[in-house]
C-alpha cells in the first residue's frame, strides 16, 4: 500500500502516506498511524524507497519518501502476485455448488 | 539480496543510533503537528486537536521499540547494554568481584604458566632453533632397555644409513676449563659434529660456524664457537672477538663465531657456553679415544625428518643400520638396536623428568580451576538469589527469558574476562620468573619460556569456559523465576538452596581430590629424600679436580691421586678420604659398561651391562658402604697385586646366581680383573630405583684424568674442610683449581631440584585451594543465613538458645559438605590405589586431609552461623 501510494502521488512524507491510506480505505483501515514508521524504515533498509529531508506544507522540516527503481520493480512484482492471488480467490467465490461436475 | 542489504544497513545503523533516534523523534513531531493542524481545521480547540492527533498516532514508546528493532541489530544493542549494566553491577559489589577475579586469575595464570612450560619442552625444545619440535632423537638401545648413547664411529655410519632423516647431528656434553693456567673457570660446552649448526638452521650473531671439514678428521683446526652470553660477559660484546684466542683445557682455540642470543645448546634446559668440533676431543679431553673406540658411547644424536618421510621409515632404516653394525662389530655393538624418540622424551638430560612432573601438575591445576569455577558459580548463585526481585521486575516488565540469561551471562563473562586478563598478566610474570637462571649442580640452566599465541589462546579458552561454567547455574535459576513469586516473596523466605548446596559439595569434593593429590605428591617427594640411599651422605664433602691440559700419562695420574690422598688423610679433621670418577645421584647418571664374567654363559646374543665406578681404596669407608665379603682394594702404591674389581650384591644375584664371587675373573674392554670383594647394594642414579648391578674398579688399575674427592669429616662440619682441601691441592699443584666443592647433602639437593619445583607449587597452592573452598562455603552459608534472619529471630524469640541455632545451621550445611568430601575422598582413593601408589594407601594423608578440610569447612559455617545467632530477635522480626 505504501509503495502504491508513493507510486501514485510521488514523494510524500509520513503523515501524507498515512492520510492517503486512510482516505483510500475510506477510514476502514484506521490503525495507529505510528505503526507506519517501522514499515517505512524496513522498506527503506531494503532499498525499495529512499528518503530525504524537505519542507512540509507548513514549512517545517519533514522527511520525504520516494519510490526507488527497485521499489518500482518490487511493486510490479507484488501487484502481479496480488492480482493473481485475488483472481484465484475470486474464482473460489464465484464457483457455486451446482457448477461442479 | 534484499535481506542482505537490510542486514548491512542494520550494521551501519548500529553506529548511528543517536542520530537515528533524533530523526525519528523529529518525524513524529512533524507527523503530530500536521495532524493537529488538520484537526484544527475541523474546528477543534488547539489542545484537543493535539490530543486527538496523538491518540491517532498511537503508543509512541511501543512504536519506537518496533522501530529500533527494525533499524538495528537488537541482539548486539542488547549485548552492549548488558555489558554496560554488568559493569555497573560489578562496580556495586567490589569485594565479591575482587574475590572472583583474583581467584580466577590465579587459576588461569597458574595453568597458563605450566602450559607455557610444557609447550616449551614439547614444541620449543631447542631455544633459538625454528621448527625444533621436528627434531627426533636417534638412540641406540640395549636389550635391557637402556640408552647408552652413540659412539662417534656409529654416528658416522648412521649419518648415511638413515636417509629418512635429513641431517643427523651428534653432540657430547663436556666440561671445559676456560682461561689461563691457574685462573681457569669451569663452564660447559658441547663437542659437536661438523653439520651441527647448519642442520639446526642457525645463523651466527657474528663470525661463522664450524665448517663440516673442520670436524672430519682428528687434529683439525682448533676452532670454537661461543655463546652470546659468553661473548657479552667475557668479551664485553666486542665485535673483534672473532679470531681471538681462547684458552680451553690448556689449548689455544680460535674463536670463529658467536651463536645467536637465544641458542643455548641441544639439551634442555641446560645452558652451554662453548661449541667445539668433535674432532678436537682427543686434544681437549686428554687423549680420549672417543673418536675411534666403538665402545665409548658418548654422543647423542638428533635429526629432522626429510620432507615426506615418516617416523616409521626412519625407525625401520635405523633398525637395519644398527643390525648391520651389530654384525660388523659384534664386540661393541652386539645386541644394540636403535630407537627413534621424540625430543622431549630424551633418556639423558632432565626433559623427561620435567615433563612428567609438569603433566601431573597441569592436571591438578585444571582441577583447581574447576574448583574456582564451582566457587564462583556458588557466589553468583548466592548473589543471584538476592537479586530475584530485580529479575522478577525485569520479567514483569516484559524481558524475555533469553534477555535474563544474557544479562547474567554478560555479567559473568565480564568477570571471566577481567579474571583472564589478570591471569594472563600473572602468566607473563610467572614465565618471566621461570627464566631466571638457577643452577643444577655446576650446570647453568635456562628456561626460555614465554607467553605466545598458543598459551594466550589457552588462557582465553580457559577463561571463556570458566565464564560459561559458572554462569550456567545462576542463569538457569534466574530465568526459571516466576515473576509473581519473585515479586511477592520478600527476602525472608528461605531460598531454594539445593543447587547451591550441591555446588558446595562438588567444590569441596574437588578440593578434596586436589589436596590429597598434593599431599601424596609432597609425601612421595619427602619420602624420596628420606629413603635410605644405603650409603651415608652426611658428613661428606665433595670436590673435583681435573688434570686435563696437563696431558698426564697414567702413571702421573695415579701418582697425583696417591699423593693427594696421602695429604688429605693426614689432615686432623679427615676421618677417611677417597677419590672416585663418579658420584652417585648425579643428574647425568653413572655410566654403564659391558663385561663378561667367569662362570656366566649368556644364552642369548648380546652383552651384560653394569654400572661402573672407579674408586680408590677407602671409598667404601667414606661412603659407609659395608663390604659383605672380601677386602678393600690394594693400596695405590701396590705394584704387585693383579687388577682388581669389587661387585655388589645385585651383581652376584643377577649374573652369578648368588654363587661365590670372590676370585672369579671379570673381563671388560680395558682388561681382566679379579673380583676381590662384594659390597652392599646402594642407590646409584635415583632414589627409589630398583636394585642395580654395579662394579667398582680400582683407581690404581684405571687411573683417570679427573676425580671427585670424597672426604669424610671426623665429626663436626664437613664444609669446614673446604679451605684445608684447597690448601692441600695448592701445595701439590699451585695452578690446579678445586671446583664444584659441595657437601654430599647439597649434591643430593641439586639432584632433586627439578622435582622440587612442582613440590613447592603444591605447597603454595594447597592452602590457597583450602582458602578458596572456605570462602565458597562461607559465602553460601552467610547468604543463606542472611535470608533467614526472620526465621532465626522467631526461633530465638521462642526461646531457642543461640547455641542450638548455630548447631542447626552447621548441621544443615555440613551435610552437603560431608557428601562432597566423601565422594572426593573415594575418588582420590581409587586414583591413588590404581595409579599412583599401586595398592598402598597412605593412611596419614587419607585421614589427615579430610580432617583438615572438614575442620576448615566447619569453621567457615560456624562464623556466619554465630553471627546470625547473635542477632536481637526484636530487630530481626522488625527486619524489612
Amino acid at each position: 500500500m505504501v509503495l502504491k501510494t508513493l507510486d501514485v502521488l510521488g514523494p510524500l512524507h509520513g503523515y501524507g502516506i498515512a492520510r492517503r491510506i486512510e482516505q483510500i480505505s475510506g477510514d476502514l483501515l484506521a490503525v495507529n498511524q505510528g505503526t507506519l514508521y517501522p514499515v517505512l524504515l524496513k522498506l527503506e533498509q531494503e532499498g525499495a524507497i529512499a528518503s530525504e529531508w524537505g519542507a512540509s506544507e507548513n514549512n517545517r522540516r519533514a522527511r520525504f519518501y520516494r519510490l526507488t527503481r527497485e521499489g518500482r520493480k518490487q511493486l510490479q512484482v507484488e501487484t502481479q502476485d496480488w492480482e493473481q492471488t485475488a483472481a484465484i480467490i475470486a474464482r473460489f467465490f464465484e464457483v457455486k455448488t451446482e457448477d461442479l461436475p | 539480496m534484499r535481506a542482505l542489504r537490510r542486514f548491512l544497513n542494520r550494521v551501519i545503523n548500529l553506529a548511528r543510533r543517536r542520530e537515528q533516534d533524533e530523526r525519528l523523534r523529529e518525524e513524529i513531531e512533524e507527523h503530530i503537528a500536521l495532524q493537529a493542524t488538520e484537526n484544527l481545521r475541523t474546528g477543534l480547540s488547539p489542545v484537543e486537536a493535539r490530543r486527538q492527533a496523538m491518540l491517532k498516532f498511537g503508543g509512541v514508546e511501543a512504536m519506537k521499540q518496533d522501530y529500533r528493532a527494525e533499524r538495528g541489530l537488537l541482539f548486539i544493542e542488547n549485548l552492549l547494554g548488558d555489558l554496560r549494566n554488568a559493569g555497573r553491577t560489578i562496580r556495586r559489589m567490589p569485594g565479591l568481584a575482587a574475590v572472583i577475579i583474583v581467584s580466577l586469575a590465579i587459576g588461569i595464570g597458574v595453568n597458563t604458566t605450566i602450559f607455557s612450560w610444557i609447550q616449551m619442552i614439547l614444541f620449543q625444545p631447542l631455544p633459538g632453533v625454528s621448527g625444533a619440535s621436528n627434531f627426533l632423537l636417534v638412540e641406540p638401545r640395549t636389550e635391557t632397555g637402556g640408552y647408552p648413547g652413540a659412539s662417534w664411529l656409529e654416528y658416522r655410519a648412521l649419518r648415511t644409513q638413515v636417509p629418512a632423516l635429513r641431517d643427523i647431528v651428534a653432540f657430547q656434553v663436556v666440561p671445559f676449563n676456560v682461561g689461563e693456567t691457574g685462573q681457569t673457570e669451569r663452564t660447559f660446552g658441547q663437542l659437536v659434529s661438523g653439520n651441527y649448526f647448519s642442520a639446526l638452521g642457525l645463523k651466527p650473531a657474528i663470525g661463522r660456524f664450524i665448517r663440516p671439514e673442520e670436524a672430519e678428521r682428528p687434529g683439525t683446526e682448533p676452532v670454537i664457537v661461543i655463546s652470546y652470553d659468553f661473548w657479552q660477559t667475557r668479551f664485553g660484546g666486542a665485535p673483534g672477538v672473532v679470531g681471538q684466542k681462547l684458552r680451553v683445557n690448556e689449548r689455544d682455540l680460535i674463536v670463529i663465531g658467536v651463536a645467536p642470543r637465544e641458542f643455548q645448546g641441544t639439551m634442555l634446559p641446560l645452558k652451554f657456553e662453548l661449541w667445539a668440533p668433535a674432532t678436537l676431543a682427543p686434544a681437549l679431553l686428554g687423549g680420549t679415544r672417543d673418536l675411534e673406540d666403538r665402545s665409548i658411547r658418548a654422543f647423542s644424536l638428533i635429526g629432522m625428518l626429510r620432507a615426506g618421510a615418516t617416523r616409521e621409515e626412519a625407525q625401520a632404516e635405523l633398525s637395519t643400520a644398527m643390525a648391520q653394525l651389530a654384525r660388523d662389530y659384534p664386540e661393541a655393538s652386539a645386541g644394540i638396536g636403535g630407537e627413534i624418540l621424540p625430543f622431549w622424551s630424551a633418556p639423558r638430560g632432565p626433559q623427561r623428568m620435567l615433563i612428567s612432573g609438569l603433566a601431573i601438575l597441569q592436571g591438578v591445576m585444571l582441577l583447581l580451576l574447576l574448583a574456582v569455577c564451582g566457587n564462583t558459580a556458588n557466589l553468583m548463585l548466592a548473589r543471584g538469589s538476592t537479586r530475584q526481585r530485580e529479575m522478577a521486575v525485569r520479567v514483569a516488565l516484559g524481558a524475555g527469558r533469553w534477555r535474563i540469561v544474557s544479562l547474567v551471562l554478560s555479567e559473568n563473562m565480564l568477570l571471566a574476562l577481567l579474571g583472564t586478563s589478570l591471569g594472563a598478566a600473572i602468566a607473563v610474570w610467572g614465565t618471566m620468573a621461570l627464566r631466571v637462571a638457577p643452577m643444577i649442580g655446576a650446570f647453568p640452566i635456562r628456561f626460555q619460556t614465554r607467553v605466545d599465541e598458543l598459551t594466550l589462546s589457552l588462557a582465553i579458552l580457559l577463561g571463556a569456559a570458566c565464564g560459561l561454567i559458572f554462569s550456567a547455574a545462576p542463569a538457569v535459576h534466574l530465568a526459571r523465576l516466576d515473576p509473581q513469586d519473585g515479586l511477592r516473596s520478600s527476602s525472608n523466605t528461605p531460598p531454594r538452596s539445593r543447587a547451591r548446596k550441591v555446588l558446595m559439595g562438588v567444590e569441596v569434593g574437588l578440593a578434596m581430590v586436589v589436596l590429597i593429590a598434593a599431599a601424596l605428591f609432597l609425601q612421595s617427594f619427602r619420602s624420596a629424600r628420606q629413603t635410605d640411599p644405603r650409603f651415608r651422605p652426611e658428613g661428606v664433602l665433595l670436590a673435583a679436580y681435573d688434570l686435563s691440559g696437563r696431558n698426564p700419562d697414567e702413571a702421573s695420574e695415579r701418582e697425583f691421586a696417591a699423593r693427594l690422598l696421602e695429604r688429605l688423610r693426614s689432615l686432623p679433621d679427615v676421618e677417611a678420604a677417597a677419590i672416585a670418577t663418579n658420584v652417585p645421584l648425579d643428574l647425568h647418571g653413572i655410566p654403564a659398561r659391558s663385561f663378561t664374567v667367569q662362570g656366566r654363559v649368556r644364552t642369548e646374543a648380546g652383552q651384560d651391562i653394569t654400572i661402573s665406578n672407579t674408586v680408590t681404596p677407602g671409598y667404601f669407608k667414606v661412603m659407609a658402604i659395608p663390604l659383605l665379603e672380601g677386602n678393600d682394594f690394594a693400596e695405590m702404591g701396590d705394584r704387585a697385586a693383579p687388577a682388581q674389581a669389587i661387585v655388589n650384591e645385585e651383581f652376584v644375584r643377577l649374573y652369578l646366581n648368588g654363587a661365590d664371587a670372590i676370585g672369579r675373573r671379570l673381563q671388560t674392554s680395558e682388561g681382566s680383573f679379579a673380583i676381590i670383594g662384594v659390597a652392599r647394594n646402594a642407590v646409584y642414579n635415583a632414589f627409589g630405583e630398583p636394585a642395580q648391578p654395579a662394579v667398582y674398579f680400582s683407581y690404581r688399575d684405571l687411573p683417570a684424568i679427573q676425580g671427585e674427592i670424597h672426604l669424610r669429616t671426623r665429626g663436626g662440619n664437613e664444609t669446614a674442610l673446604t679451605s684445608e682441601a684447597r690448601a692441600v691441592l695448592r701445595d701439590l699443584d699451585p695452578m690446579l683449581p678445586l671446583y664444584d666443592v659441595r657437601t654430599f647433602s647439597q649434591h643430593i639437593e641439586r639432584n632433586l631440584y627439578l622435582r622440587r619445583i612442582p613440590a613447592r607449587m603444591f605447597v603454595v597452592l594447597g592452602p590457597l585451594l583450602l582458602g578458596l573452598a572456605a570462602i565458597g562455603i562461607y559465602a553460601v552459608v552467610s547468604y543463606a543465613v542472611a535470608r533467614r534472619t526472620r526465621e532465626i529471630g522467631v526461633r530465638l524469640a521462642f526461646g531457642a538458645t543461640s547455641g542450638r541455632v548455630v548447631l542447626q545451621i552447621i548441621r544443615e550445611n555440613l551435610g552437603a559438605i560431608t557428601w562432597g568430601t566423601a565422594i572426593g575422598w573415594a575418588l582420590a582413593l581409587v586414583i591413588s590405589v590404581r595409579a599412583i601408589t599401586k595398592g598402598v594407601i597412605n593412611l596419614p594423608v587419607f585421614i589427615g586431609v579430610p580432617a583438615i578440610l572438614l575442620g576448615v569447612a566447619t569453621l567457615a559455617c560456624w562464623i556466619p552461623a554465630r553471627r546470625a545467632s547473635r542477632i536481637d530477635p526484636m530487630a530481626a522480626l522488625r527486619h524489612e
